[in-house]
């Protein structure tokens, strides 16, 4: 050995070394032996020169690998190089082959150890590491424990990520900074549900109309038709005629019924669509939208719907695709011939209360009375008493803990936050002040913010979390308890039984909105802002459109067990009327939502050609096939490509028009080293080209340098006529494309790896961690059973339910 | 499970070290009582890089000619440096650097696998423990900051400069003091109760979970100290001020008024030693600002790949942004404490974590460094491809501080050329 010249053996068997010392963590003798003298010479003479020394390659050091495989790290580089040595992928096609038989026997030595070791670490402490509820699990956890809607997602920050999505154990810290959060969101929670008021705020109940609300009132613009009873039209789109009834600001906050009542004039018989928008809140993607709804023509209709309104705020309206106000202006508004919306009043209800005090706070504290404790600027202020605090407390705390913590509580569990009650008591707390103090401590505690799961297969309880964590991003309700306390949620069919029941429930809407919306990027949709130079037809209605068909389009395959490959591509997809002109679509109008099939010369079906997606794989500029390309490889094909080498710089893009994008990655394509991976990211991304920042169909690129000018509706656009796109490329395969169409037909071919990829997706985001080289089996398995029930989406929930990975910790 | 006590002291960092006394009783730390002087940092990061063409210069050394946008800098050339061809190592082109600029974590644009470290202020507190009645003030004109705990934690941002105006410098009604006092007091109390449950979990727990759970009582226990802290602090009257409560610039698109308040705020924090540790995250929004002559997003412009129409109104767009960065210099030069300019007292590292927008590209930081007790009026320029750390000037920084720091990030020393004055 030390005559050897490799660092590898040096190192090796020096660590090695060091592991002796620990009898349990060292590798058998023999197997020390058996490396050194036949594997080592073999990683040396065909892996060393390049995964070693300073920089080595894929950040596989080989020199300074462990054979040590109770540590995570070393079974996993371990795993990849026992399977990129199998498949042939290493060593690179421009270097010698290893003999066969010596690749053999090494990887037939490797890999069954590794897996022994990975299957023993995972007996001793479980697959997944322990996870902290994030933001939005916490919000709605709080929402159904405590009874009450509140914003505390904001309140807290945002949750890392890890493969993809942020319910990752892994990639969750704590901090002093984040507890102090936690300490203020359960006071924020906690004021919301105990009530010390003796009576419900004074109810608002009233027709309002908009002529007496901003800015109807106060323009000078003649942009207004008013007609009889406080009706008014409103013709012009323009931002600073958004209009409002904000007379009504009201001074207690709570859910509010609203009612609108609205209608077109001079539409022909198209309806006008509007948006709703909470004042206080900034509008960007979803946030701050109440709605978007489609006045008819003709007969008035009234649009209802109930929102919970913090104090002092209001809402607006205003009409979607009419005049601008200095159009409308022109003629006036008596005598203006386009079409306009006519808003006959609001009706404003509210704060709504099912009961006083409200549910929330009986649900803490039952029937206990309450009596007048006046403070500061509140005298009729009262409080909750308790004729025997302590004998209360405790029963109050065990019914409280059990929910807040997922579980049966024994007496232990509740002793901490019984004796804060007694020390607040005897601190001269009052008996409310002092349930408070404890509530607060139970939910900041581990037990509710973390779900806490044992190795091995999951107890009724943890599965409960898990599936109810999965499918509604909140804790399990009283059905899925009871089956936990029963023990037969984890009969098959039981299981089976509860997620159709949870999938058929309003709260699945959750499932969709945190997994697509991490899975296909759709939460990134505000990160970039298109050029309006480029894109003048971009606005917030087609924005809002591009998440919902995305989402909608999901619920489809979903709720109709349709299959997977749905997502490549479709004949039908839902749309509205904006979404709908956008795809150059004919005959869908207003802001509802229908399936619509598509026509053959679409160019649409499936989630690449959805603008959504386009949208979100680009950067409001320009596109880049390599973004793309290594997006869908992520996303679709479950096959990621490596992160660019740090010494290559990004390409610096050109929108005058000069250069198209292909011609600048040819370049770089023609070298080999590049080559290697651009061959297999590069070609979707070049499927892609054909739709531009928006998700729009180009056959040319908008440049603002030179080129023919552009002309739409009758209006001189700002850009002008680029290159051609050119979206045809080749596979890896070699199999050749000439546009999108075929290049969907191309990944069509290979069904059992798109499952592949969505299930592993789906096993990431219901276990809080990716499936690992040693779950493959365990991912085929699901695969294989999908296959035989046609790749249907809701037929694959179900299945990964009843895996093992998925029931065990 | 056995909660590591080695483990606890070092991720709750100097303030457990601390003995107790000494680490709740407040201290004040002026240059009058003849030992030590108060050093203040603030480290600002603009999002979208600053137009290279435009910032740097063209020479280097001490003649320099100022270039376009640091010739509005002119009267302050003797007390800042220029610095080009500095980088973080091991960060990929991508607006995620943003998440490294002040901890120089490796790769945040892989996102999976990504774990981040400790900021410069952050590491800086840990030595300031104490002195004054924040830390660290992490603050933003949108969204994230710039300040990550030890465990690579996000410490949460101030978005809005009344609300931090008010914590540092309005007393409260009676019952809303009251009411702090409770929550204070509360929080301690719960915080106990909770920590003593770190004693009864089961042995048999992973390695992964444990450190989980260490993690989380390692928090409890910070927080605990944080609001002892807090609890004392809440108990000296809050500094008076002449200045108003400042109306919060709600246009989201508005980076120039956004930052002028928050400069105006942070000026008025440093003057009453109320912090002195600041970072500052600039507004790089996809809205149009409201500036004459911009028409486009400044997102939009700073990736103008070389349409000149756009560059020109990037240029018009930054100049305004450098000019507020100029009256905050002109506000701490023209404040005095103990007979020196607090400009002197306090270091300023402007940057951004991109270097050139339009390609995303990480390389050759624009670096603007004010301020302190260095040998300024130079333009310090580096190859961008065999340059040393960023992190070299971070320890460059700590040290001029007085924090005895020999290492921290990526840093392999201190930066060369840059020279403390005695």
């Amino acid at each position: 050995m030390v005559g050897q010249r490799s660092g590898i053996s040096f190192i090796l068997s020096a660590s090695l070394f060091l592991l002796c010392a620990h009898a349990t963590a060292a590798p058998p003798d023999e197997d020390i032996v058996r490396f050194q003298e036949k594997f080592k010479p073999f990683l040396t003479k065909h892996c060393a020169a390049c995964h070693s020394g300073d920089k080595p390659k894929g950040n596989l050091d080989l020199e300074k690998l462990t054979l040590d495989l109770d540590e995570a790290k070393a079974r996993e580089h371990w795993t990849a190089v026992s399977e990129r040595l199998a498949t042939g992928d290493m060593p690179p096609a421009d270097r010698p082959r290893p003999d066969a038989q010596e690749l053999k026997s090494f990887t037939e030595w490797l890999a069954p150890r590794v897996e022994a070791a990975e299957k023993v670490a995972r007996a001793a402490q479980g697959r997944v590491v322990v996870r902290r509820l994030n933001r939005i699990e916490y919000e709605n956890t709080i929402r159904d424990l405590l009874g009450v809607q509140v914003n505390l997602k904001e309140q807290l920050p945002l949750d890392s990520s890890a493969d993809g999505f942020d319910n990752a154990g892994a990639a969750h810290h704590t901090s002093s900074f984040l507890m102090e959060k936690y300490l203020e969101a359960a006071d924020t929670a906690l004021n919301m549900a105990i009530s010390n008021r003796p009576k419900p705020p004074p109810l608002v109940s009233k027709k309002y109309s908009i002529k007496d609300g901003h800015p109807v009132k106060n323009t000078t613009e003649d942009v207004y038709r008013f007609l009889d009873e406080g009706e008014v039209v409103c013709f012009c789109s323009s931002e600073w005629h958004n209009v409002s009834a904000s007379t009504f600001y009201p001074q207690d906050g709570g859910n509010y019924r609203f009612r609108i009542s609205a209608s077109a004039i001079q539409s022909g018989d198209k309806p006008v669509t509007f948006r709703v928008t909470a004042s206080g809140t900034r509008l960007t993607g979803l946030s701050g939208l109440v709605s978007y709804f489609d006045a008819p023509p003709g007969r008035p209709k009234v649009f209802e719907f109930t929102r919970h309104m913090e104090p002092r705020t209001t809402i607006s309206l205003l009409p979607y695709g009419l005049a601008g106000a200095n159009t409308v202006k022109q003629t006036g508004a008596e005598k203006w011939e386009g079409p306009g919306l006519a808003i006959q009043y609001i009706e404003i209800d509210g704060p709504l209360y099912d009961s006083w005090p409200p549910s929330s706070h009986k649900r803490l504290f039952g029937d206990l009375t309450q009596k007048n404790f006046k403070a500061y600027n509140f005298s009729d202020r009262v409080e909750v008493v308790s004729d025997q605090p302590l004998v209360d407390a405790e029963r109050i705390l065990k019914t409280f803990t059990r929910r807040a913590f997922r579980r049966n509580v024994a007496a232990e569990d509740i002793a901490p936050y019984l004796s804060i009650v007694q020390a607040k008591l005897d601190g001269g707390y009052t008996f409310e002040q002092a349930m408070r103090a404890a509530f607060k401590g139970v939910l900041i505690s581990p037990d509710f913010l973390f779900l806490r799961e044992r190795p091995g297969k999951l107890d009724d309880f943890a599965l409960a979390c898990r599936l109810s964590y999965f499918l509604w991003s909140t804790m399990p309700d009283d059905e899925l308890f009871e089956l936990a306390e029963q023990q037969t949620l984890q009969q098959p069919t039981v299981l089976r039984k509860q997620v159709e029941r949870m999938l058929a429930s309003s709260k699945a809407k959750a499932f969709t909105e945190n997994f697509v919306g991490q899975w296909l990027g759709l939460r990134e949709i505000d990160s970039t802002e298109p050029s309006h130079i480029l894109y003048p037809e971009f606005d917030h209605l087609l924005k809002v459109s591009m998440i919902r068909e995305t989402e909608l389009f999901f619920d489809e395959v979903l709720q109709n067990n349709l299959s997977l490959t749905n997502f490549i591509a479709s004949d039908f997809t839902l749309l509205n009327g904006r979404l709908a002109k956008h795809y150059g679509i004919p005959d869908v109008v207003g802001w509802e939502f229908q399936k619509t099939p598509l026509p053959p010369d679409s160019h649409r079906g499936g989630v690449l050609t959805m603008a959504s997606v386009l949208k979100v794989t680009a950067n409001g500029t320009t596109t880049s096939p390599v973004l793309r390309g290594a997006w869908v490889l992520d996303r679709i094909l479950g096959a990621p490509a490596p992160p660019p080498p740090d010494n290559v710089s990004a390409i610096d893009p050109d929108i005058r028009g000069a250069t198209t994008i292909r011609e600048q990655l040819a370049k770089h394509r023609a070298v080999e080293s590049c080559g290697v991976c651009h061959r297999q990211i590069d070609p979707p991304g070049f499927a892609l080209e054909s739709f531009d920042c928006i998700g729009g169909w180009r056959d040319w690129y908008r440049v603002t340098g030179n080129g023919a000018s552009v002309t739409v509706d009758g209006r001189r656009m700002a850009y002008h006529k680029g290159k051609p796109v050119d979206p045809s490329d080749v596979m890896p395969s070699g199999e050749k494309f000439e546009n999108v169409d075929q290049f969907k037909q191309l990944l069509l071919k290979d069904k059992p790896q798109l499952a592949r990829a969505i299930t592993s997706k789906l096993i990431t985001y219901s276990t809080g961690r990716a499936p690992q080289p040693a779950d493959r089996q365990a991912v085929d398995e699901i695969v294989a059973k999908n296959a035989a029930e046609e790749y249907g989406l809701r037929s694959l929930v179900h299945e990964v339910v009843q895996s093992e990975i998925f029931q065990t910790k | 499970m056995k909660l590591h006590r080695r483990s606890l002291l070092r991720a709750a960092g100097v303030a457990i070290a601390l003995p107790l006394l000494e680490a709740l009783v407040p201290k004040r730390a002026r240059g009058s009582d003849g030992k030590s002087v108060p050093k203040r940092m603030v480290c600002i990061n603009t999002p979208l890089g600053v137009h290279p063409a435009f910032f740097f210069p063209k020479d280097t050394g001490r003649d320099y000619e100022l270039s376009p946008y640091l010739e509005a800098f002119k009267e302050f050339r003797e007390q800042f440096t220029v610095i080009s061809g500095l980088s973080h190592p091991d960060i990929g082109p991508s607006h995620d650097s943003n998440q490294s600029f002040l901890t120089a974590a490796p790769h945040p644009e892989r996102r999976a696998g990504f774990k981040n470290s400790i900021s410069l202020d952050q590491f800086a507190a840990e030595h300031l423990y104490g002195q004054t009645r924040f830390a660290t003030l992490p603050l933003s004109c949108e969204g994230s900051g710039l300040s990550w705990t030890k465990s690579g934690a996000p410490v949460p941002t101030e978005s809005w400069p009344s609300g931090v105006f008010a914590r540092l410098f309005l007393e409260g009604r009676p019952d809303e003091v009251q009411a702090q006092a409770r929550r204070l007091a509360d929080g301690q109390s719960v915080l106990d109760a909770v920590r003593d449950q770190a004693k009864k979990l089961e042995m048999s727990i992973g390695v992964g979970d444990r450190e989980k759970l260490d993690e989380y009582f390692t928090s409890v226990r910070e927080l605990e100290q944080r609001l002892a802290q807090a609890e004392a602090w809440s108990k000296k009257p809050k500094p008076k001020v002449d200045a108003k409560q400042p109306v919060d610039v709600r246009n989201s698109a508005d980076l120039v008024g956004k930052t002028r308040l928050w400069f105006d705020l942070i000026h008025l924090a440093l003057q009453t030693d109320s912090s002195r540790l600041v970072t500052l995250q600039l507004l790089g929004t996809s809205s149009v600002p409201p500036i004459q002559g911009v028409s486009q997003g400044h997102h939009d412009l700073s990736h103008h790949g070389q349409d000149p129409l756009k560059i020109a109104q990037l240029k018009v767009l930054e100049l305004e942004k450098m000019k507020t960065l100029l009256t905050f210099l002109q506000q701490l030069r023209d404040t005095k404490e103990d007979g020196e300019n607090l400009l002197d007292r306090t270091t300023i590292f402007f940057s951004s974590n991109l270097a050139d927008a339009s390609k995303h590209s990480v390389k050759n930081m624009p670096v603007l460094l004010a301020g302190g007790k260095f040998n300024h009026g130079q333009h310090l320029a580096f190859d961008e491809n065999k340059n040393p750390p960023l992190c070299n000037l971070f320890v460059s920084m700590l040290q001029q501080m007085g924090i005895p720091a020999d290492k921290f990030g990526s840093s392999t020393g201190t930066l060369t050329g840059l020279e403390i004055r005695g």
